[in-house]
């Protein structure tokens, strides 16, 4: 029975000298914040919420100029973009200093030329050292376009009564009634080609609004995968630390003992679990403080990625387990490292990858356990629907990956 | 105590250890003496319990280390030819790790651990770091975590590899204390002074197979009254009828080994029989296990 108690001793050896070397341990918690504020920078916001300028120079002036640039000063993208009206030659210093995130003229006449369905320009100028914004400005004003090129084709006879009403900036109750029953008409005629009855639309009210889209920074959208690269970092040392028990003698000689090696290996097991316990509780912590993570979401987010950081560091265990030396263990586990980290939106996130590249992140081990986690924490998603399957194949990978570890452990002593 | 039957360990054509049979009873310091390669790690391994035997059965304190390891392993300690100790933590931290892998716990351990820090004397060293001692302390804290259990039966793969002679004297002293308590040591070393010190009965292993055994007087009366000389220079073209009447061990170009009665008186004779400046030395060793080491291997205990 006294054998029992060697995984927990194997757990605090383990332990003891991890916080012996303070500066491992602080870089498996560092290294992903810096990258993350890094990160962050590049994507052209300090940190926080993913906000920008967004300046307008509107030589038209008119009613339909106002509609285009009004789209971002309401709803969604009046969280993220403050928008300037400016002259032409301060929206030019503004965008040499790179101080916008993008900057639209509109040109004289565009109101007429919409009305009379004639060709017109909007000029949209992008600041390139942004990715983000500036798409997402791009982006807006095409769907703005099309919905334009719509109402021309739809309503070319309800704008053809508009137009005079604009020009003479008259506009009396009568043509009104007849201008807006003429719309409501259209619809209706269109309605069933447009909006044929083929989905039952299901009103849900939804409990939890506290992180809606409007917390959603492009920090906080890497913050999951930034606690993702620090439990990444530490399962790779401690995977490689097996490797390195072996080579100094002590795993041989513990088979000389009573203890089985595969005590040893739930020791180790036991170790990673108490340092992603601590990753996560530090960087926790940080989310809540820094990105105003729901306190209530703080306990399932931990369990989460703790049960992350174990299934990940089997993986490791078992790329060490299968290598022949404790150099070619360094150089695999390394090498697998990196495009984990790249590829499972440890990086970058997933949502800013082109979209191929994002679904191969999101089949990596790591990539599927961090989607789930996101989709739940960030897009507030219902958890049973978007945890449920990560956590039953994270469950299987790890039983598995355990039983296959704790059977190339006792191999281990041959090859050293 | 610690039993071997028709030991052999085979790695495909390759045999490292081939039908190996003895005995180490209670109270008794048995000498593997072999070299390099000679297969005494392998059955150092195999007793151990880290190499599976291809054939044959151990023993340990009566408990097969293959069908009832975990008690054979409970009466076993092992001091292996490398270092197994974590560098990072205490003297005293590895011994409470290596104390707890033998299964002892609370106040036990903590006695165990003084006592063998005093055995080895590490005590005033116990809470340093092990990297911050020297090879000979370290080799002795290596030895210290194989003996905090008590155990019955004591496997050392040349421990004193390296170590200053104020360690393997504490070390050497350590081990002869163990056998006065009634440990059955199995001990590998490549110094033949330390073996004749020692052991109660050795074993000469060669590729593979033990090739004598018995008490060190045993050993030596195996030499007789004959004396082994060496000789080296350049052999190629020297016919080797020149020495028919003496027993020759070795014969290469640049190497002669042979024994000889009352070396000294014949050496003259010897010499003359070679042309001027084809030997370059010349040995004589008297009756010693090491000599007797050489007529039974043809190779020194260090090659």
């Amino acid at each position: 029975m006294v054998f029992l108690s060697m995984p927990s001793t194997v757990a605090s050896i383990r332990l003891k000298r991890i916080f012996r070397e303070k500066w491992g341990l602080f870089s498996w918690l560092a290294i992903p914040l810096v990258i993350m504020f890094l990160m962050s920078l590049i994507a052209g916001v300090g940190g926080g919420k993913l906000t920008g300028r967004l300046l307008v120079t509107d030589y038209d002036e008119s009613t339909v100029s106002q509609f285009v640039t009004g789209g971002f000063a309401q709803g969604p993208l009046a969280e993220i973009f403050t928008v300037k009206q400016v002259e032409e030659n301060e929206g030019k210093d503004i965008m040499d200093a790179g101080d916008a995130s993008a900057w639209i003229i509109i040109e004289k006449g565009f109101g007429d030329a919409f009305i009379n369905n004639h060709n017109t320009t909007i000029k949209l100028v992008k600041n390139p050292a942004q990715s983000i914004l500036p798409q997402m400005v791009e982006t807006s004003m095409k769907l703005l376009i099309e919905a334009a090129s719509y109402i021309q084709v739809l309503f070319s006879k309800e704008l053809s009564v508009l137009k005079p009403m604009l020009e003479q900036q008259k506009f009396n109750d009568a043509d009104l009634v007849v201008l807006t029953l003429g719309i409501k008409k259209q619809i209706e005629r269109l309605e069933e080609t447009i909006f044929p009855p083929q989905l039952e639309l299901i009103k849900q009210e939804v409990e939890n609004t506290e992180t809606e889209q409007t917390n959603i920074s492009f920090g906080f959208l890497m913050f999951p995968g930034a606690v993702f690269m620090a439990l990444i970092f530490s399962a790779n040392s401690m995977a490689v630390n097996i490797w390195d028990d072996a080579s100094n003698g002590v795993i041989p000689r513990l088979s000389s003992t009573p203890s089985a090696l595969s005590a040893y290996f739930n020791g180790q097991v036991l170790a990673a679990f108490g340092i992603f316990s601590l990753i996560v509780l530090v960087l926790g912590l940080f989310g809540v403080l820094y990105f105003e993570i729901p306190v209530q979401k703080l306990p399932v987010m931990m369990l989460w990625l703790v049960f992350s950081g174990l299934v990940i560091y089997m993986l490791f265990c078992l790329i060490t387990l299968l290598m022949p030396t404790t150099k070619s263990a360094n150089i695999v586990v390394n090498a697998t490292t990196f495009p984990l980290l790249m590829l499972g939106g440890s990086f970058f996130p997933m949502e800013t990858m082109p979209g191929w590249l994002a679904t191969i992140g999101q089949f990596l081990p790591n990539g599927y356990l961090l989607k789930g986690l996101k989709d739940w924490l960030v897009r507030s998603e219902p958890m049973a629907e978007v945890m449920l399957w990560p956590l039953i194949m994270g469950l299987v990978m790890f039983v598995v990956l355990w039983a296959v570890n704790r059977v190339l452990i006792n191999r281990l002593i041959h090859k050293v | 105590m610690i039993k071997t039957q028709s030991l052999s360990k085979t790695y495909g054509q390759f045999t490292a250890a081939d039908d190996i049979n003895f005995e180490v009873n209670p109270g008794e310091i048995f000498g593997l003496l072999g070299p390099n390669g000679a297969g005494k790690s392998t059955t150092i391994n195999c007793i151990s319990g880290l190499l599976k035997p291809t054939l044959g059965e151990v023993y340990i304190n009566g408990f097969s280390v293959l069908s009832d390891a975990i008690k054979a392993k409970a009466s076993l300690g092992l001091v292996p030819q490398d270092l197994a100790l974590y560098e990072d933590l205490s003297g005293q931290e590895n011994l409470n790790f290596w104390g707890q892998a033998y299964g002892l716990t609370g106040d036990q351990l903590k006695q165990r651990i003084k006592i063998v820090l005093e055995q080895v004397g590490l005590t005033s060293r116990a809470k340093d770091l092990v990297n911050t001692y020297s090879g000979g302390m370290k080799r002795r804290l290596n030895f210290a975590c194989a003996i905090l259990h008590e155990p019955k039966a004591l496997l050392l793969d040349e421990p004193t590899v390296g170590v200053d002679p104020q360690s393997r004297e504490h070390l050497l002293t350590a081990v002869e204390a163990l056998k006065n308590q009634g440990t059955a040591v199995l001990y590998t070393t490549h110094y033949m002074e330390e073996a004749e010190r020692l052991c109660d009965r050795i074993a000469i292993i060669d590729h593979g197979k033990i090739i004598a055994m018995g008490t060190v007087a045993d050993l030596r009366n195996q030499m007789g009254e004959k004396d082994l000389i060496t000789l080296q220079g350049d052999f190629s073209e020297v016919d080797e009828a020149t020495l028919e009447d003496f027993e020759v061990i070795e014969w290469q170009d640049q190497t002669i080994r042979f024994m000889a009665e009352n070396a000294a008186a014949k050496l003259s004779d010897i010499l003359s029989r070679f042309k001027p400046g084809q030997i370059k030395q010349t040995a004589v060793q008297q009756a010693s296990l090491e000599s007797l080491f050489i007529k039974l291997t043809g190779r020194e205990l260090r090659d």
